[in-house]
């Protein structure tokens, strides 16, 4: 991308005993939201740090807008930041809190009151600029830690799972609000978090990671539809693993033939086939010696679990109205819709 | 907590007290009210009482004329410095090893100093003066050693038989002291708040200035009350050290209830003590004032 | 490189303190150990002591008086503590602050005031003292208890041991003492570690014990005194050391929930 606004070159961060990034690298163009995304330990937020000036690269170069800014200490970076909670600073009103960075690029008393009571507005706090830490809820905190990491017009918007210690509830209302200001700012961001579902429906593209480097960056329907490795398919929606045999580029799964994708690993016979819940297809069939176990109604859709004569489950994920006669107990017959698979060398 | 639930609560509390089960509440505190009433506040309620009469029983301010003139004016001052000086010497290096710890230390280590503090501040009385005085007398090894690092302890005017002694040897539970009370403090300040300043654009200084400082401050100003409480009543290392070359107050109170020094109105002693309790009420009250501008955000 | 300057003003700290704490006493032992009269160093400073007759005496009057001192303010400030905990935050912080008076009224006053009020039964009898070290440590006590307390979900605990079907005797004996027993240990050995070593108190009332008979010795043998003294601090040192070490593991097992 030639627009690119950040850029990590070659980053590695080795810790006592472990590489935490292993030569990662990474472009964000200007105005784009970037997630990344994976397993606690995967490197994700000393990715974040090194970029915000709060841990160093042992080798490699962080470039903003075409210049290198490894030399440059954190407090110059300007760059907003918000943490996973608690670190607004409780001496100070959420209005203080977000001037505080006016205050420190010594912006007159009068702007700054302005412009924090905006960013508060702007984020659906009008009514709180003189309240304590104390004296708001965990979303409320957020949110001004958001409004604060915005008041000074950052370069780069860093988000370290913020949402993390919020309710299910407060946590989509809040991501979607993120969004929504991103957009409208045009501010860049790199949001850390380790929610599938939460990098997927913020933004633009989802970096994947892995022991300290990118498995697989993409937007999230290719990421979601054609997952260049193992891990990213494991990690990024939900997958029935199965029992499959492999001859050539055909498997064998549930007693029928698919074809085997191509990017798979190269063997031949024993490997297990990965399938998206929503490609399994269950229809009520009274010779069949599959049976229901469970039917879970998640709303629109439900959540059927079956039962392989060999013991093994297959969950399925179907429309609640196709799947409203089906109860537990019941005989059924599975179809796959997918006409390839992929798969990996058997455990 | 809004303005209006603090209200609400108060209007709670309020009409509660009126309740059968906030006399049932009342009723779990009650021995130990009573235990502290009658083995503390009511002693010290006879000494105030008796301060203001006369040998017969009269009414007088003259225990308090008395307390106020010399030679108890200079014991006054004497032990408002020694109180001073102690909790300020002791509070400082106190403060500094609690963040060093606290900052850089690991868990077993602040654990470590935890524990080793806490039994060096339960020591002091008259076994400490001693050991001191063994130590860091002319002929003590601690000296010896001391000089042949070449610092000499002797080199001006100090003696340890002074009030600069004194303070020197209550150093020794109040540095400790003041490790175990700030530690918690130090360890409240959270990383994300400095990291959080740092990114905002604030330098190491600005933050400590503007956010380090004031969260510690309203910590370090009751540690130093509970500095100043000890080193300003304090008898028995006194004693022991001084025997009785430095006037201190808690030292002529002690030779005139002993009656090592005789004095016509035999209420003096108690108006000297009520003298030392006002002192102490009037250290508490920048404490108070501080923690009431801290309790808006804690 | 990075991490060793970190580390640098840790090491300084340390160091420094390390001096400052072990110096002293190190200094103090080796001067005890001195025997003037055949200028050389052995234990007869020590030996001397453990002759005198009053010796026994004495640390037998201290520790049933510090004794009895914590086991009045044990029975005392661990219901109230419990019972504030699980119900009467209301009222804590009333009990916060007469606790707290002691530490911030001067010893001598309260001496003073003893003397001046307490019928003439409760002066003549030595035990007078025990109930004042109770008061002087009862700052310490409740603070160690309050904090050991917070830690542990008593309220949850003794709910759900009621709503399995347990009556407030076995609540209280069977659940809530196990978990607060590190915490009050912790507190007891407090409370008899400061009532042993009292003396402005001790001395004002007339009495004598331990800590006011090494005064007197001094005036006989101050070599013997300054060995009665780092004998002492190295006990009181030594028993507080141990039972850290002992008492540990059960708190930190309730605080680690905590975390």
């Amino acid at each position: 991308m030639s627009n690119s606004s950040l850029e990590l070159k070659n980053v590695t961060r080795k810790f006592k005993d472990m590489v935490a990034l292993d030569a990662l690298n990474l472009e964000v163009g200007a105005g784009e939201l970037v997630a990344l995304l994976g397993p606690s330990g995967c490197g994700k937020t000393t990715a974040l740090r090194i970029v915000a000036g709060l841990d160093r690269a042992d080798e490699g170069q962080v470039i903003l807008k075409g210049k290198d800014i490894n030399a440059l200490p954190a407090h110059k970076r300007n760059m907003g930041m918000v943490f996973q909670a608690y670190s607004l600073f409780p001496n100070m009103t959420a209005a203080e809190n977000v001037a505080f960075g006016l205050q420190m690029r010594r912006v007159s008393k009068n702007k700054r009151r302005d412009k924090a009571n905006e960013l508060l507005e702007l984020v659906g706090l009008p009514t709180h600029a003189h309240r304590f830490t104390h004296q708001l809820s965990g979303g409320q905190q957020q949110r001004v830690a958001l409004a604060r990491a915005l008041a000074i017009q950052p370069e780069v918007l860093l988000l370290d799972e913020p949402l993390s210690a919020l309710d299910a509830k407060v946590r989509t209302n809040l991501r979607e609000e993120i969004r929504r200001l991103q957009l409208s700012l045009g501010t860049t961001t790199i949001f850390v978090t380790h929610d599938q579902e939460e990098a997927m429906a913020v933004s633009d593209r989802v970096a994947v990671m892995n022991k300290g480097h990118i498995e697989q960056i993409d937007s999230p329907d290719v990421l979601y539809n054609s997952p260049a490795t193992d891990f990213v398919a494991g990690f990024v929606g939900s997958m029935n693993r199965l029992r499959a045999t492999k001859t050539g580029s055909s498997l064998f799964v549930i007693g029928r033939t698919v074809g085997a994708s191509k990017g798979g690993p190269n063997v031949e016979g024993e490997v297990v086939a990965l399938v998206r819940h929503e490609s399994v297809r269950v229809k009520p069939d009274a010779t069949s010696d599959i049976l229901i176990v469970t039917r879970s109604f998640l709303g629109p859709v439900s959540r059927i679990t079956c039962k392989l004569p060999d013991g093994d489950l297959v969950h399925s994920m179907m429309s609640s109205a196709e799947s409203s006669s089906l109860r537990p107990g019941d005989p059924v017959k599975i179809e796959l819709l997918d006409k390839e698979l992929l798969f990996q060398r058997a455990e | 907590m809004s303005q209006t639930e603090i209200q609400s609560r108060k209007g709670a509390s309020i009409r509660g007290t009126l309740s059968g089960q906030s006399l049932g509440l009342i009723l779990g505190i009650l021995p130990l009210v009573s235990f502290m009433g009658v083995f503390f506040f009511w002693p010290l309620w006879s000494v105030l009482w008796n301060s203001f009469q006369d040998n017969l029983g009269a009414f007088t301010l003259s225990n308090f004329q008395l307390a106020l003139a010399e030679p108890y004016k200079t014991a006054f001052s004497n032990s408002i410095s020694l109180g001073l000086i102690s909790a300020i010497t002791s509070a400082i290096p106190g403060a500094a090893i609690a963040y060093v710890i606290e900052s850089r230390g690991g868990q077993r280590l602040r654990q470590f100093v935890a524990s080793i503090s806490g039994v060096l501040s339960t020591t002091g009385g008259v076994p400490l003066a001693f050991m001191f005085i063994a130590a860091y007398g002319a002929e003590g090894s601690a000296t010896a050693v001391l000089r042949a690092f070449g610092i000499d302890i002797y080199s001006g005017n100090f003696t340890l038989y002074s009030l600069a002694g004194v303070i020197f040897v209550y150093s020794y539970f109040m540095v400790p002291t003041m490790v175990i009370v700030f530690s918690p403090a130090v360890h409240g300040i959270r990383r994300e708040w400095h990291e959080a300043a740092t990114n905002l654009g604030a330098t190491n200084a600005q933050f400590w200035r503007r956010i380090g400082f004031p969260l510690l401050f309203p910590s370090f100003i009751s540690s130093l009350l509970l500095l100043f409480a000890a080193a300003f009543s304090a008898y028995a290392t006194a004693r022991a050290m001084t025997s009785g070359s430095v006037a201190l107050v808690p030292l002529m109170i002690g030779n005139l209830v002993d009656g090592n020094v005789i004095n016509d109105q035999m209420n003096l002693g108690k108006a000297l003590a009520m003298g030392m309790v006002f002192v102490s009420l009037v250290a508490m009250i920048p404490y108070l004032l501080i923690q009431r501008r801290a309790s808006r955000w804690q | 490189m990075f991490a060793r300057l970190k580390a640098l003003p840790l090491a300084f700290v340390l160091l420094i303190s390390g001096v400052y704490v072990l110096l002293p006493i190190g200094s103090a032992a080796e001067f005890s150990l001195r025997q003037p009269a055949t200028q050389d160093h052995g234990f007869k400073n020590y030996l001397w002591i453990f002759e005198q007759p009053e010796f026994a005496h004495y640390v037998g009057v201290s520790f049933a008086l510090a004794a009895v001192a914590s086991i009045i303010l044990l029975a005392l400030l661990v219901p109230t503590v419990v019972w504030l905990n699980l119900k009467g935050q209301k009222l804590r912080p009333f009990v916060d602050f007469i606790t707290l008076m002691p530490l911030v009224i001067p010893v001598v006053a309260l001496a003073i005031g003893a003397q001046n009020s307490l019928p003439e039964f409760a002066q003549t009898n030595q035990f007078i003292l025990s109930f004042l070290y109770a008061v002087l440590a009862m700052p310490y006590a409740y603070r160690t208890l309050d904090t050991g307390l917070k830690a542990i979900p008593l309220k949850t605990i003794s709910e759900a041991a009621r709503g399995l079907g347990a009556n407030w005797t076995v609540t209280i004996f069977r659940v809530i003492s196990p978990v607060i027993r590190g915490t009050v240990l912790s507190a007891l050995f407090m409370s008899l570690a400061l009532s042993f070593g009292e003396f402005t108190i001790t001395s004002l009332l007339h009495w004598d014990t331990f800590t006011t008979w090494v005064t007197v010795i001094s005036q006989q043998n101050v070599m013997g005194a300054i060995a009665l003294s780092v004998f002492s601090l190295a006990a009181i040192f030594i028993f507080l050391l141990l039972v850290g070490l002992l008492v540990k593991p059960a708190t930190s097992q309730v605080t680690k929930e905590e975390e």
